[in-house]
């Protein structure tokens, strides 16, 4: 059981592990997502017993199975999950400014901008009002 | 009060601020006037409570009255709230920094007070799994306060910096877990007791886990890549919070897994934790030296100084740990006097700058000479020439990159493309640089909780 168990967290680590160095950001928050419920499994497998549901009133001589990992483990679930949600939305907001989820082509906008700031277009970077989403996209629409 | 009544205070109060602010327009003033005045109350608390811990020893309470055992813990000791207390500080400088100057966002206080409440919990908690939801908690109020402005660099600032900070706490989690496995308890103090009565060599792979997750925080040499770019996107206030506030979660977890809960595997692994740091000292001061950009070199620099902190870990004994636990508080507040002092203009901010670059020199009398000292004391006593060298060498070379900085933004004509902010946030800045300077001239307290907080780590 305990080499089975390992065999599958290391196969979702790795999984996991191997979409993190993915170009696609999108690729690289399910990566995250897989790794977190890799240390969820291993969570659980850290007091892997057999025995009774630990439920009051305890069953006399009887061994009860860990409760304690089973809260961490939901705890961890709950934290990956709205942390995977937030990872989505940036992805999100980088796509609706770029229409890409490719992080070279959003470096290569990034670089873009920079080398329209250092040529003076714009050198009030600091100072600038903030852009809505709609904005950014009108303005790509135009170059 | 008393420090019993003060502890669930210390936690509470940023929570319900937290809480109640995510619900409210951050940029009205009104509504960022009341984040103030509650962070400050949270700060009133924990500052409570750090003197009634070093008036009457150590805190604790278990939550929720369940009996001792079963309930979580939540446990001050001078090392926790020396901690808290930086922290806190230093986000509620930040905090009325940004107000003076105009919220943005309607999130902003929200996020702050998280970020406050994630950290007091942490600093102050006696759980191992309830350290890991606090650092998550704080964690997370950093990536999304690093997306601040909406700017483009600064949502893929933050997804990096989330994304990186992710894989380490689960790698802290692993080890939370591994330990749990291995001493059957999740309380810190009986987690330590039981440890010491097991082979090291079954530990060794975990605390070689709570190192590399600590250092990923701390930004570390091998696992610093991450770094610049966040502070590089980050807005000034966001800076000096992450800096100086987040960043302390890496020197507390490992003083307080490495030297007090694996003690004998820490000691196993001296040397690597003392190349780690030298290295992190180094090419730290290096690559600010050759940066343009202040927050660039700034950031730089932040590794460099994390360094010392590993070192003072690594030397080990009453006297280091005094010195990494000066160190990491001075180094706080150096960071956030800088970050904010380079996002101002104007002859009072060029001074504060002035001295918070000599403070990281570690020039009398500024407060890093303080630090300094104590570095250079735990290294004599440590007998080793090389570190002493080190040390010096570290200090000489943040000389020159701080004065470039210097010489870069306020040497430079007054073009008037740059405004100087509004006079209070000024004066806020200068008061910074102040109570550096105070810290410098009469060290007694400083030296104090230093002292206090490495007894707690030689107490087991």
């Amino acid at each position: 059981m305990i080499l089975i168990l390992s065999l599958v967290i290391a196969v979702i680590f790795g999984s996991g592990a191997f979409l993190i160095l993915q170009r696609d950001l999108f690729r690289v928050v399910v990566g995250i997502v897989l790794i977190s419920n890799a240390a969820n499994l291993f969570i659980i497998s850290a007091g892997l017993t057999r025995g009774e549901p630990p439920i009051y009133p305890l069953p006399e001589g009887a061994p009860v199975a860990d409760p304690l990992v089973q809260a961490m483990a939901l705890t961890a679930i709950v934290i990956s999950s709205s942390v995977a949600a937030l990872l989505l939305s940036l992805v999100y907001r980088l796509y609706v400014a770029h229409d890409s989820v490719d992080i070279e082509d959003v470096s290569a906008a990034e670089a873009r901008e920079a080398e329209a700031l250092e040529r003076g277009e714009n050198p009030e970077r600091e100072e600038e009002p903030r852009e809505s989403p709609a904005d950014v996209e009108l303005r790509e629409d135009t170059r | 009060m008393t420090g019993a009544a003060l502890l669930p205070l210390s936690v509470l109060v940023p929570w319900v601020l937290a809480a109640s602010l995510a619900l409210a327009d951050g940029r009205r003033p009104l509504v960022a006037w009341v984040s103030v005045v509650g962070i400050g109350a949270g700060f009133a608390c924990v500052m409570g409570l750090t003197f009634a811990v070093l008036r009457g020893g150590p805190v604790e309470m278990v939550a929720g009255g369940w009996p001792e055992g079963v309930g979580i813990t939540l446990r001050a000791d001078a090392l926790g709230v020396t901690f808290a207390a930086v922290s806190v500080g230093v986000i509620l400088a930040s905090l009325v920094y940004e107000v003076l100057g105009g919220v943005r966002s309607r999130t902003f206080p929200a996020l702050v007070a998280f970020m406050a409440a994630g950290l007091t919990g942490l600093f102050l908690t006696g759980d191992a799994f309830n350290f890991y939801v606090f650092f998550e908690i704080s964690m997370t109020a950093a990536y999304a306060l690093t997306g601040y402005r909406e700017k483009d660099y600064q949502v893929r600032a933050a997804f990096i910096f989330a994304v990186i900070n992710l894989l380490g706490s689960v790698i802290f989690l692993i080890a939370v877990a591994a330990l749990y496995h291995v001493t059957g308890t999740l309380d810190m103090e009986v987690m330590a007791r039981r440890a010491a009565g097991v082979q090291p060599s079954s530990i060794i792979s975990i605390a070689v886990a709570v190192l590399v997750a600590f250092s990923l925080k701390l930004g570390l040499f091998p696992f610093h890549f991450w770094l610049p770019a966040v502070y590089v996107g980050s807005h000034p206030p966001v800076a000096a919070i992450l800096s100086g506030a987040l960043a302390n979660i890496g020197g507390y977890g490992l003083l307080r897994f490495g030297a007090d809960v694996l003690p004998r595997e820490l000691e196993l692994g001296t040397a690597a934790v003392l190349v780690l740091g030298t290295a992190s000292i180094i090419y730290g001061a290096l690559q600010a030296i050759s940066r343009q950009e202040t927050a660039e070199v700034l950031a730089y620099s932040a590794i460099g100084q994390a360094g010392y902190i590993l070192v003072a870990i690594g030397i080990g004994g009453p006297v280091a740990y005094a010195a990494a636990v000066v160190y990491a508080v001075v180094n706080s507040l150096n960071k956030a006097l800088l970050f904010l002092a380079a996002g101002g203009r104007g002859r009072l901010v060029g001074a504060a700058f002035a001295v918070g670059a000599f403070s990281v020199v570690g020039v009398p009398p500024a407060a890093g000479f303080v630090a300094k000292l104590a570095m250079f004391r735990a290294s004599v006593e440590a007998g080793s020439v090389a570190l002493t060298a080190l040390i010096f060498l570290g200090g000489a070379l943040s000389f020159v990159y701080a004065f470039q900085i210097y010489q870069r933004i306020y040497w430079t004509p007054e073009d008037g493309k740059r405004k100087a902010g509004p006079l209070p946030a000024r004066i806020l800045v200068g008061l910074l640089a102040v109570l550096i300077l105070a810290a410098g001239l009469w060290p007694e307290p400083l030296l104090v909780l230093g002292e206090a907080a490495a007894g707690v780590l030689e107490g087991r």
